[in-house]
C-alpha cells in the first residue's frame, strides 16, 4: 500500500507538500490503492519479463563484450494536465524552431556571428562544426531538424527547464511506445477512467515527416530507408521499430553504394536508388571518405552525394554544433535573435569556465555545482558537486584547470520526484522527460515522451547505462482530468 | 528486398530448421543407446555416424581427450565451437531474426528469442538425461510452433519465400548427409556380420521422423532399396529429398513469378539436373553398391543449389554449412 513520504526538497509530480495527492493524480493514486502489495509485485515482473521477450533491449559494453538488459520499468506513470502540456508543446516547438534557423544560419551566412549574439570562436572552433563538409548547401525544407530529443526536468518550485538539447540522433522514441504497450497490457485497469492523449496517429506524422524531405533531384514517389549502425549498437531495438512502423527498410553501410553521385541499395533484383535516408549513424562514421576514415559503418561517396542534393539525410549533417551543452547557454538568445520571442521553457543557468571570473567563482563552490563536460553524454565525464568525495572534486578541480573550455558548471537543481515502486517497496526517485519534436512540413510533437527515472535511491543520473529506468507519460485531455 | 536481409531469413529459416533436426538426431540417439545398452561400455559404431551427422568426428577428436557421453553431448547441443551445436543453431537463428525483426512477424521473434534465453541461461548437470530430453523437447517445439507462426501469419511474398526455400533445402542437404553417413557405415558393418546391416536402415528412418511413415507403406521390412526410394523419391513424405526439392522449385517458381529470365537459370539448370536423378526406376536399378557414390555426387549437388542460389539474389557469402 503506497504511504506518502516527506517532499519538502524537492518538488513531486505526486504529492503535495502536506503529503496529500495533487488532482491531476487522484484517479491514478485511488486505483492503485486497490492493488495489494502482492499483486503489485507480479505485475511488475510481468511487466518486465515481458520487455526481456519482446526482445527490447539496449546494449550495454564492458571491456568489448557486450550484454543485453532490458530497461528497468516503473508502472507509476508521469502524469501532465492539459494546460502544462500544450505549454510544453509550445516551448519545444519555439527551441528547435530557432535551433534549426541557428543552423541554418551559421552554415550559410553567419549573421548571428557577425551580430556577435554568440562567439565565434564558440561555433568555429566546435569539433562538430562541419562547415568546410556541408557549408552552404541547400537541403529539403532548410530543415536540419527532423527529429529532436529535449530534456526537460523541473526545479524545486516545479518549472520546467532544458536540461540538454539532443539534435543529432536522440534515441528513445521506442520505449515510449513499448512502455505504453506495456502498461495497456499489465495495468489495463488504470487506462479505464483516464482520458490520455493516444500515440497511434504519431508514428504515421514521422513518416509523413520522413517523406516530406524529398531532395530536389528526386522525380515521383522518394523511397526512404531507416540507416542503422546494425544489430550492436545500443539503440538498435529503437531503429528496428521505426523502421517498421513508418514500413521503410532498414539498412546498414554495407547495403548501400554510391555511383556517380547517386545512393543506391543492394536489392534482391540489383540496385534501387535511395532518395531519402534517416540516418542513424554519427556524423563521423557517416562517409569514410570524408569523415572517420576507418569506419565500417559508413557509405563512401554518400556525402558527395548530399552535396549535388541527389539524397536527403536527416538529420542533417553538422548539427552537433548546436546541442553541445556549451552552445546550450545561448538557446535563449538565439530565440529572441530568430523568432524575436521570449523563451517558454527556460534553460538550466550555465556558468562557462573559459571566462575567468566565473571559474574562479565555481572553482570555490565546486560541492555546491554540477560539471559536465561539454562533449560528453550519458552521464559520463559528468561530477555532481553535493555527492562528490574529496579526492573527486580534487580530480575535476584539476580537469578543469588543465582545460577550462572543455567544461561547464550548473547549480545542482532539486530534480524533481516522483514515487516508484521496485523491489516490493514504494519510494521517491528523481525523474526527468525527453521530448520528442517531429518537423517536416509541419512540427509535432510526441504527447508526452520518455520519461526516465533515477532507480537508485538518492541517484541524479537517469541514463539507462547507469541504472535509470522508464516510466510511461500521460498527457491528460482537456477535461480529462477527473 | 535487401540482399542482405535476405541472406538473414534465408540463414534464419536453415538454422531453425537445423536446431530441430539435429535435436531430434540426438534425442533418437540417446533412447536407443538405453535400449541397446546391457551395461557394456558406449558403443563407439553408435555415436560416430551421430557425430558425423550433426558435426564432424575430426573436429570432435580434436576438442575431446575423451570419448565420453559427457563430451558427445556437450559437443552436439552445447558446443560453442561446433557451428551445427543444437545452442550455435539456436544463437544464429537468434541473430538472424534480430536483423529482420523489422521483417518477420512479432510472434516468431518472441518464441525464438524466448528459447534463445532460456538455453543460454541453461545449466545442465552432468549426466542428467532427463533434462536434456526436456531440453531437446523444448527446441523441437519452439521449431514446430516458429513453422506454425510463418504459415499462418506471414504473406506469401519475398520474404516468406526465402524463408522456405532456406528451410527445404536444408532439409534435403541433411537427409542427404544421415542417408550418406549411414550407409557407409552400413557397408562397413555389412562386411562384418552379414545381414545385421539393417539397423543402419532402421536409424535413418527413425532420425528423419520417418520410421511410422515407412511401415505404412513397406511394413517392417528393411530392404535398403525401399528404405532409400523411400527416404530419397517419395513425393508425399515431407522429408524426403524429393519432395523438400519439389518445394524448393515451388519457391523458386512463385519468387520468380513463374518466369526464367537471364539471372535465374542457372538455378533452374541446377534443380532439374539434380531432379532427374531421383527417378524410381533409376534408383531400384542402382547396384548396392554404387549406392554410397550415388549420394556422395548427390550431396555435391545440393550444396551446389545452394550456393547457386546465393549467388543469384546477390546473398553475401553463406556462412560455413558443414
Amino acid at each position: 500500500m503506497f504511504k506518502p513520504y516527506q517532499s519538502t526538497h524537492f518538488f513531486d509530480e505526486m504529492l503535495q507538500e502536506n503529503g496529500t495527492t495533487r488532482a491531476h493524480y487522484q484517479a491514478f493514486h485511488d486505483m492503485m490503492n486497490q492493488f495489494t502489495e502482492e499483486e503489485l509485485r507480479e505485475k511488475h515482473e510481468t511487466a518486465q519479463l515481458s520487455f526481456l521477450r519482446q526482445g527490447i533491449t539496449f546494449t550495454v559494453y564492458n571491456d568489448n563484450v557486450g550484454t543485453e538488459r532490458t530497461m528497468p520499468f516503473d508502472f507509476i506513470p508521469i502524469i501532465v494536465p492539459p494546460d502544462e502540456w500544450s505549454m510544453i508543446e509550445k516551448g519545444m516547438k519555439q527551441r528547435v524552431e530557432a535551433l534549426n534557423l541557428f543552423l541554418e544560419d551559421i552554415y550559410k551566412e553567419q549573421e548571428i556571428l557577425q551580430d556577435g549574439v554568440v562567439p565565434r570562436e564558440l561555433v568555429e572552433h566546435n569539433l562538430h562544426y562541419y562547415r568546410k563538409q556541408v557549408g552552404g548547401i541547400n537541403i529539403p525544407l532548410n530543415n536540419h531538424i527532423f527529429l529532436a530529443g529535449i530534456d526537460l526536468i523541473r526545479d524545486q518550485q516545479g518549472t520546467y527547464r532544458v536540461l540538454e538539447d539532443n539534435l543529432r540522433n536522440p534515441s528513445g522514441m521506442s520505449y515510449v511506445y513499448q512502455n505504453r504497450y506495456v502498461m495497456r497490457q499489465v495495468y489495463p485497469e488504470f487506462f479505464n477512467r483516464q482520458r490520455i492523449h493516444s500515440l497511434e496517429h504519431q508514428l504515421s506524422n514521422l513518416n509523413e515527416a520522413v517523406l516530406s524531405h524529398s531532395p530536389k533531384r528526386c522525380e515521383g514517389e522518394p523511397r526512404a530507408v531507416l540507416l542503422t549502425p546494425g544489430m550492436y549498437n545500443s539503440a538498435y531495438y529503437d531503429h528496428v521499430f521505426l523502421a517498421q512502423q513508418m514500413g521503410i527498410e532498414l539498412v546498414e553501410g554495407r547495403d548501400l553504394h554510391v555511383r556517380n553521385g547517386v545512393v543506391y541499395m543492394k536489392t534482391i533484383r540489383g540496385m534501387q536508388r535511395v532518395d531519402i535516408i534517416y540516418r542513424r549513424v554519427d556524423d563521423d562514421f557517416l562517409d569514410p571518405e570524408v569523415f572517420n576514415s576507418d569506419s565500417a559503418l559508413g557509405v563512401p561517396g554518400l556525402l558527395d552525394a548530399y552535396r549535388k542534393g541527389n539524397v536527403a539525410i536527416l538529420n542533417g549533417i553538422g548539427n552537433g554544433v548546436a546541442d553541445d551543452k556549451a552552445m546550450y547557454a545561448y538557446v535563449p538568445e538565439m530565440i529572441r535573435y530568430y523568432l524575436n520571442e521570449e523563451p517558454i521553457i527556460p534553460n538550466v543557468d550555465t556558468y562557462f569556465l573559459r571566462e575567468e571570473e566565473q571559474r574562479r567563482w565555481v572553482l570555490e563552490h565546486l560541492d555546491q555545482l554540477v560539471i559536465k563536460n561539454v562533449g560528453a553524454s550519458g552521464g559520463y565525464d559528468m561530477l555532481i558537486g553535493p555527492h562528490a568525495s574529496e579526492e573527486e572534486l580534487a580530480v575535476f578541480r584539476g580537469k578543469i584547470e588543465e582545460n577550462p573550455h572543455q567544461y561547464i558548471a550548473q547549480p545542482t537543481i532539486q530534480l524533481s520526484r516522483a514515487p516508484a515502486f521496485q523491489e516490493g517497496r514504494f519510494y521517491p526517485c528523481h525523474v526527468d522527460l525527453r521530448v520528442f519534436v517531429m518537423r517536416g512540413k509541419e512540427t509535432n510533437v510526441l504527447p508526452g515522451g520518455l520519461s526516465r527515472v533515477a532507480l537508485k535511491e538518492g541517484s541524479l543520473v537517469v541514463n539507462s547505462s547507469q541504472g535509470g529506468g522508464g516510466k510511461d507519460t500521460w498527457v491528460l485531455k482537456k477535461g480529462g482530468e477527473l | 528486398m535487401l540482399s542482405r536481409v535476405a541472406d538473414s531469413l534465408y540463414w534464419m529459416s536453415r538454422n531453425i530448421e537445423r536446431a530441430e533436426n539435429n535435436a531430434r538426431v540426438l534425442g533418437v540417439q540417446l533412447i536407443q543407446m538405453l535400449e541397446a545398452s546391457s551395461g557394456e561400455s558406449l558403443a563407439k559404431y553408435d555415436w560416430e555416424p551421430v557425430i558425423e551427422i550433426c558435426g564432424s568426428l575430426q573436429d570432435f577428436n580434436n576438442q575431446y581427450d575423451q570419448f565420453n557421453m559427457n563430451n558427445i553431448i556437450h559437443y552436439l547441443a552445447f558446443s560453442e565451437s561446433n557451428s551445427s551445436s543444437i545452442l550455435s543453431c539456436i544463437k544464429m537463428a537468434r541473430e538472424n531474426a534480430r536483423t529482420t525483426r523489422d521483417i518477420i512477424p512479432t510472434d516468431l521473434f518472441e518464441v525464438w528469442n524466448d528459447l534463445y534465453l532460456e538455453s543460454n541461461s541453461l545449466r545442465i548437470p552432468e549426466g542428467s538425461l532427463r533434462d536434456i530430453h526436456d531440453f531437446i523437447q523444448r527446441v523441437k517445439i519452439a521449431s514446430l510452433t516458429s513453422q506454425g507462426v510463418i504459415e499462418s501469419s506471414m504473406s506469401r511474398g519475398v520474404p516468406y519465400r526465402f524463408i522456405k526455400i532456406g528451410k527445404w533445402l536444408e532439409r534435403a542437404e541433411k537427409t542427404t548427409r544421415i542417408l550418406n553417413v549411414l550407409s557407409d557405415k552400413s557397408k562397413e558393418e555389412s562386411l562384418r556380420v552379414y545381414g545385421e546391416n539393417y539397423y543402419y536402415w532402421r536409424s535413418a528412418l527413425q532420425l528423419l521422423n520417418g520410421y511410422d511413415e515407412y511401415l505404412k507403406q513397406y511394413q517392417p521390412r528393411m530392404d535398403p532399396k525401399d528404405v532409400l526410394t523411400f527416404l530419397i523419391a517419395d513425393s508425399d513424405f515431407p522429408r524426403s529429398i524429393q519432395y523438400c526439392m519439389d518445394h524448393v522449385r515451388e519457391g523458386l517458381i512463385a519468387l520468380e513469378g513463374g518466369k526464367v529470365s537471364h539471372y535465374s537459370w542457372r538455378m533452374y539448370a541446377a534443380l532439374d539436373r539434380l531432379m532427374d536423378e531421383f527417378d524410381e526406376i533409376k534408383l531400384q536399378a542402382l547396384p548396392i553398391e554404387g549406392i554410397s557414390k550415388f549420394l556422395d555426387d548427390f550431396q555435391d549437388q545440393c550444396n551446389k543449389i545452394g550456393l547457386v542460389f546465393s549467388e543469384t539474389y546477390y546473398l553475401i557469402e553463406p556462412a560455413h554449412v558443414p
